[in-house]
């Protein structure tokens, strides 16, 4: 656990329903200190992906609040794209933009959104696709890069905008299962470095070997939470134990 | 796939060879006098600017020299750099009479035609691709009076001939804002396409995984941004081809506004028949034209494909 326990995101009583009627989240509270690593499991359409969603406003939530930094996210005064450049996300499906090469796909945002000089910009996707492992694939389109080098790039991408904090939703789930690795190992670098987490994933061995806290998610609720070892031996909750015996059987 | 035998080439020239004899032959039954060495003189005049006698005075012509001496006494004068000769020794001219053609050739009335055509089709696509663009982002936009205003557009134009439309602007709107025929040719033509150049763009941009702007959006880029820099780059490459066909359906409306007044390709063509009796060849060479223009589109388009397919 993060020393400081400092609140970079705070979730209170978040209620999300989508126009077609879905009540998605149940009034979810949470936490998330700056430095802490959380994953979110649960089984598919619990919320774990909504939730992800609200924490940057890329879906609206219909009650509740959510403050990053003190700041309200949903509040109608909020300005949603400086806040943005706060919280990077990364895609299941990486959603890297393929009529770029990797290395203007991560200048992109810099340039736009910071209004970074092309040459520093330039120099900053250069270091972090050294960092991500592809320096030698600057300039490939997404096509021409396998899942885990896109979604390496992506992971890049994010951090080009120096954020608080990443999300991350199913970060392998869409990868060919040697393709895992790599992606996990980058994360799990930027874990040692101190960044800020929130990873919804089924990468169970990663959550308990990198979080700091394992959250579980079950129809819009946030049902269980708990520091990784005693998340995956001891819990007693009846539909965690349930999930994790399913997702063992699997 | 195994390759297609070389057989069905053949048959598809000897079917048109076969239909080409058709006509032929249906020309025959109606007995006409093709002259196709006439066509020529329709697309280039021969001769060019006309040379005026300096004042009144007696020709005298030696091969193309033409020297002519004032009726008022004085200096005979040699006229220089004459072509064509068009009077006749010992005749009388007066100031300003035409007494001979330069050398050099004018472009007939069918070039002439095919220039305004050229001209009005190129003026026009370029609008109907800003007003498409616009109205086709509106289509998409989250503010319900573009949205609106965007579809009322779109579904009217769509709803009406564009005969109609062009006799709506050329007569009511030309005269209300006192336009001249090519400015309402224009108009009406851009204003029609862009309504089709709409939607294709709304269909290019929903086209687009909304995955893009949502990456876009996650990274603190606005929506105008993320549309500008991510959404419509994928969304353009995707409407090149249908924005193609919507350019040489334009070339090709663009024959109505002989309406208006104006001497396109198609009035041209309909004035050169008028005063030769020879519409077949004609409107073969007209059709001819268009294709060039139409084909020349299409090339031009493929090569943008090929050139964006591969940066
Ligand atoms: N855009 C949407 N519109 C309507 N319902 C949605 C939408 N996105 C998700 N849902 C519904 O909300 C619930 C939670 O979905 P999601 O957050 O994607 O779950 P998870 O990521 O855990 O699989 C599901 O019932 C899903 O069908
Ligand atoms: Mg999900």
């Amino acid at each position: 656990m993060n020393t400081e326990q400092e609140v970079l995101i705070e979730a209170r009583e978040v209620e999300k329903r989508y126009p077609n009627g879905t009540l998605a989240l149940k009034g979810v509270s949470l936490a998330i200190n700056r430095g802490e690593v959380v994953c979110i499991i649960g089984p598919s359409g619990s919320g774990k992906s909504t939730l992800l969603r609200t924490l940057n406003a890329l879906e609206s939530i219909s009650s509740g609040e959510i403050l990053m930094d003190g700041i309200s996210v949903h509040a109608a005064k909020t300005d949603l794209n400086a806040l943005r450049t706060h919280a990077g996300m990364v895609f299941q499906q990486f959603n890297l933009f393929p009529h770029m090469t990797a290395l203007e796909n991560i200048m992109l945002a810099p340039v736009e959104v910071l209004k970074l000089p092309a040459a520093q910009a330039r120099s900053r996707a250069e270091a972090l696709l050294a960092k991500v492992g592809l320096a030698d694939k600057a300039g490939n389109r997404p096509a021409q890069l396998s899942g885990g080098q896109q979604q390496r790039v992506a992971i890049a991408r994010a951090l080009a905008m120096q954020p608080r904090v990443m999300l991350f939703d199913e970060p392998t789930s869409a990868l060919d299962p040697e393709k895992v690795g790599e992606v996990l190992d980058v994360m799990k670098d930027l874990a040692a470095e101190g960044m800020t987490m929130v990873v919804v994933t089924h990468e169970m061995g990663f959550a308990r070997a990198v979080a700091d806290r394992v959250l579980f998610m079950d129809r819009g609720e946030l049902v269980y939470q708990d520091a990784p070892e005693a998340f995956f031996t001891s819990a007693s909750n009846e539909r965690l134990r349930a999930f994790l015996g399913q997702v063992a059987a699997r | 796939m195994r390759p297609a035998s070389p057989w069905w080439r053949l048959l598809t020239v000897a079917l048109v060879l076969l239909i080409g004899a058709g006509m032929y032959w249906a020309t025959l039954k109606v007995n006409y006098q093709w002259r196709w060495e006439r066509v020529p003189e329709y697309l280039l005049v021969t001769g060019g600017e006309e040379v005026p006698a300096p004042f009144d005075g007696t020709v005298a012509v030696s091969g193309k020299q033409i020297r002519i001496t004032p009726l008022l006494g004085g200096e005979a004068q040699v006229i220089p750099e004459i072509d064509v000769v068009q009077v006749s020794d010992g005749e009388i001219v007066f100031a300003g009479n035409t007494v001979g053609k330069k050398a050099g050739i004018t472009p007939g009335p069918l070039l002439v035609g095919l220039w305004v055509t050229l001209k009005i089709s190129a003026l026009s696509l370029v609008f109907a691709l800003v007003l498409g663009l616009i109205a086709g982002l509106g289509r998409v936009a989250h503010n319900p009076a573009a949205r609106d205003l965007a579809a009322i557009y779109v579904e009217l134009i769509r709803g009406t001939p564009l005969l109609v439309q062009m006799f709506i602007v050329y007569f009511f709107l030309g005269t209300v804002l006192n336009l001249s025929g090519f400015v309402a040719g224009v108009t009406s033509l851009a204003v029609f396409t862009g309504a089709y150049v709409a939607e294709i763009v709304r269909a290019g941009i929903e086209a687009v995984p909304k995955g893009q702007m949502e990456a876009a959006r996650s990274l603190g880029m606005s929506h105008w941004q993320g549309m500008r820099k991510v959404v419509l780059p994928q969304a353009l490459k995707r409407s090149l081809p249908p924005l193609a066909g919507q350019g040489i359906n334009l070339i090709k409306d663009s024959s109505l506004v002989s309406i208006m007044a104006l001497t396109d390709l198609t009035k041209a063509g309909r004035e050169v028949v008028s005063s030769t009796f020879s519409p077949f060849e004609v409107w073969f060479t007209v059709a001819l034209m268009y294709l060039l223009l139409t084909g020349a589109l299409s090339v031009y388009v493929r090569k943008l494909e090929k050139k964006m397919a591969h940066d």
